[in-house]
């Protein structure tokens, strides 16, 4: 087997990645002194952090893959369906209404509705009425919905105060530390639920690689496979991007670099990409708050920049072809 | 007799504009039949009917006795399979793994394949013979190759049916040929009933025995091969002049389309008459008939070449038996088409012994007015013994018959003949 190798060293680099984060601090290097108060509350707020990035970088890849899956689409990520502007709205309410100052839910729990709320939209924009929504439609009408969000919150930013716009744009730049373990746990929830019933749908996801109605012929409900996949997708993003505001490239990189890696079959490629995601983005998020600190940088930026290069040459080897140019 | 498929007059079709309004026929188990029809006739519409893809508008379609619209999906999958025309897919699938995509409704969610599932698509892909490219990304097989794939991923279903959508359209002949093969085969040896819909008439005829000819949403003919595929049908089918005749190999039925006339209608009928044998007169009897010409033959002996290609062209010919000296009944019969032509072409035919005769046709048109056109070259085909071929064509030419060179050279002086 030739993923075995890829297995192993996954194995071994979880836990060296996640002591590696849980070390890097924004006053320096080492575990900070668990016996003094301020120190185990330091500890506290960076393994929260760390699971944080866990749990949203393994939720944008495994989007990203069923998207790309179900799409048949190689630029498909996981705000395609306008999930994000959605979000960013949400959030951008939340904000100006000064909602968000009454309970740590607020936020994450607005733009976790109003991303759902975008789906519904879209979906409902899409279909006919007679038969489910055709993936072009879908793609087309998230494209409306998405464009008509961002002008609201255009509308929204310009006339907002000073303080407000600098909250709105702060959230929707990402940030990985939640404001509170209950929203981590309830955000973990639904992302390790929405992952396993993913995981479980792999052989359905796999023969709709080949076009919607050649997996009717071999005996799959399309329309319902379809519905749920991206439903299902959507409803993981959303809770990511809830906690964490808006973090690109994760969920459009990793599934393409996984898939060379351990090949196109979902059953071996979710998992892969969600452990591979979520390392991915609890490293990057280490590293945006070392770098310049005690400046944080939008852990986004950290996403791009580093992770660029480094999947391009894994991209470049070819070991295994993921994606077949065409 | 157990059917695969029965239609009772089913309406099928495209939101409010029904394609076929009212189609019936059965399909026993273990047939191997081809729809064939026309571009627009309805064929693909028909067949995403069958697949369930397009529910009926009206009508009743039963698979194996059952109903197809109450089928759940992963039933229907196991009772039949599909290989489209053409598969794509953008992942770097092996082979192997699109092999056991096609076990996907066999499948339990919550389990890995079994061994029983190892064998069976171990099995799938060495009746297709592409156990060699199980490693393979199927993305990078050959358009042959990757039929077969298709193939062994619709067998490892297991079904009792296939339901091919012009399985070979994108192959060449070769390739074309071994997927049919493997096709007949499964059809023989593990009664795998086969539908195909096919656009090549030829292919369907050599591998099925029953044909199903479509044409604009209704069934205008349905039976053996040598009985749908004739002239009359095909014609009223394709709006097309063809020729059917019957591979000289295989013994099945073949379809040729006869190309029309489009730039030269110089002959606008004219009658001609060609005197030919042994090939000689083929080029020519071509280039008259395309050019518009009604062509008359003779005499010749049935089966040499040139009497095939008379027949293939329609052509109306003096025939002799084979390799028998003219006889008088068919000097007659060569003697009343003469009668009737308005000009006379002697071909490059070698003279002999045997169908000498034939220039007293040429005489016989000189004799009454017509032109006569002789290939220039007498000399080195003259196999009589008298040379009498020679003698008699210096007579025709002395008496204003032309010669002529090549058949470019024929072509234009016929045309400059009023």
């Amino acid at each position: 087997m030739k993923t075995r190798w890829f297995w192993i060293i996954l194995t071994l680099a979880t836990p060296l990645i996640i002591w590696f984060c849980l070390i890097m601090g924004s006053t320096g290097f080492g575990f900070p002194d668990t016996a003094t108060f301020s120190g185990k509350a330091i500890l506290d707020l960076r393994i929260s952090r760390v699971l944080c990035g866990l749990i949203v970088g393994a939720a944008l890849s495994c989007a990203g893959v069923v998207f790309q899956a179900v799409l048949r689409n190689p630029l498909a990520e996981p705000y395609i369906l306008g999930v994000s502007s959605g979000a960013g709205l949400g959030a951008a309410i939340a904000i100006l209404t000064g909602l968000s100052t009454f309970s740590g839910f607020a936020l994450p729990g607005a733009a976790f509705i109003a991303a759902a709320l975008t789906l519904w939209l879209v979906f409902l924009l899409a279909s006919d009425g007679q038969h489910a929504p055709s993936v072009y439609s879908l793609i087309l009408s998230g494209v409306i919905i998405s464009s008509i969000a961002s002008s609201i919150l255009m509308f929204m930013v310009s006339t907002a105060s000073l303080e407000g716009v600098h909250s709105v744009l702060w959230w929707l730049l990402g940030n990985l530390q939640p404001a509170s373990p209950r929203i981590l746990q309830a955000t973990g929830s639904v992302v390790i639920a929405g992952g396993i019933i993913l995981w479980l749908m792999s052989r359905e996801l796999n023969a709709l690689t080949l076009g919607r109605e050649m997996a009717h012929h071999l005996g799959i409900r399309s329309q319902l496979v379809i519905t749920l996949a991206l439903a299902m997708a959507t409803l993981i993003t959303a809770a990511a991007v809830g906690i964490a505001g808006l973090i690109g490239f994760v969920g459009l990189i990793v599934p393409h670099v996984m898939r060379h890696l351990v090949g196109p079959d979902h059953r071996r490629l979710i998992p892969a990409s969600a452990i591979a995601g979520g390392l991915f983005l609890a490293l990057c998020d280490a590293i945006a708050r070392r770098v310049m600190a005690p400046i944080e940088i939008p852990v986004g930026v950290v996403t791009a920049i580093c992770g660029g290069p480094f999947f391009l040459i894994i991209l470049r080897l070819k070991r295994k072809q993921g994606w077949v140019a065409s | 007799m157990s059917f695969a498929l029965e239609l009772k007059n089913v309406r099928a079709g495209y939101h409010d504009k029904p394609i076929f309004e009212d189609i019936s026929f059965t399909v026993a188990a273990g047939e191997m039949t081809a729809i064939l029809g026309p571009n627009g006739a309805g064929k693909t519409t028909l067949l995403r009917t069958l697949t369930g893809l397009l529910p009926p508008v009206g009508g009743e379609i039963r698979l194996f006795g059952e109903k197809l619209n109450r089928l759940p999906a992963a039933v229907r999958a196991r009772l039949v399979g599909v290989v489209p025309q053409d598969l794509d897919t953008p992942m770097a699938f092996t082979v192997r793994e699109m092999v056991m995509i096609g076990r996907t409704a066999a499948l339990s969610r919550w389990s890995r394949p079994t061994a029983e599932d190892f064998k069976i698509i171990e099995r799938s892909m060495v009746y297709t013979d592409v156990i060699d490219l199980q490693e393979r990304p199927f993305s990078e097989l050959s358009g042959g190759e990757r039929q077969r794939a298709v193939i062994a991923m619709a067998l490892a279903q297991q079904p009792k049916m296939l339901l091919m959508d012009e399985p070979t359209s994108h192959l060449d002949m070769n390739h074309g040929l071994e997927v049919m093969q493997i096709v007949e085969r499964l059809n023989r040896e593990q009664g795998l009933t086969v539908l195909m819909v096919s656009h090549d008439l030829n292919l369907a005829a050599a591998f099925c025995r029953r044909v199903l000819l479509i044409e604009n949403g209704r069934l205008l003919a349905d039976g053996p091969p040598a009985t749908v595929l004739t002239e009359p049908i095909l014609q009223q089918a394709y709006q097309c002049e063809v020729r059917v005749q019957n591979n000289p190999v295989s013994g099945s039925v073949v379809v040729t389309p006869v190309p029309r006339a489009w730039h030269d209608t110089t002959g606008a009928g004219r009658r001609i008459h060609v005197i030919a044998g042994g090939g000689a007169g083929e080029p020519i009897l071509r280039a008259l008939y395309l050019a518009g010409y009604t062509v008359t033959c003779g005499v010749l002996n049935q089966r040499d070449t040139d009497s095939d290609v008379a027949t293939a062209l329609g052509i109306e010919c003096a025939l002799e038996k084979p390799f028998s000296p003219i006889s008088t009944a068919a000097m007659e019969s060569g003697r009343a088409l003469v009668q009737r032509a308005a000009m006379l072409v002697v071909s490059s035919v070698p003279f002999g012994p045997g169908n000498v005769i034939n220039l007293e046709l040429a005489e016989q048109a000189q004799a009454k007015g017509c032109p006569v056109f002789i290939r220039d070259d007498i000399e080195s085909r003259d196999y009589t013994p008298d040379r009498q071929a020679r003698s008699r064509t210096a007579t025709l030419l002395t008496h204003g018959a032309q010669p002529w060179h090549d058949i470019t050279d024929l072509m234009e002086k016929v045309r400059q003949c009023p």
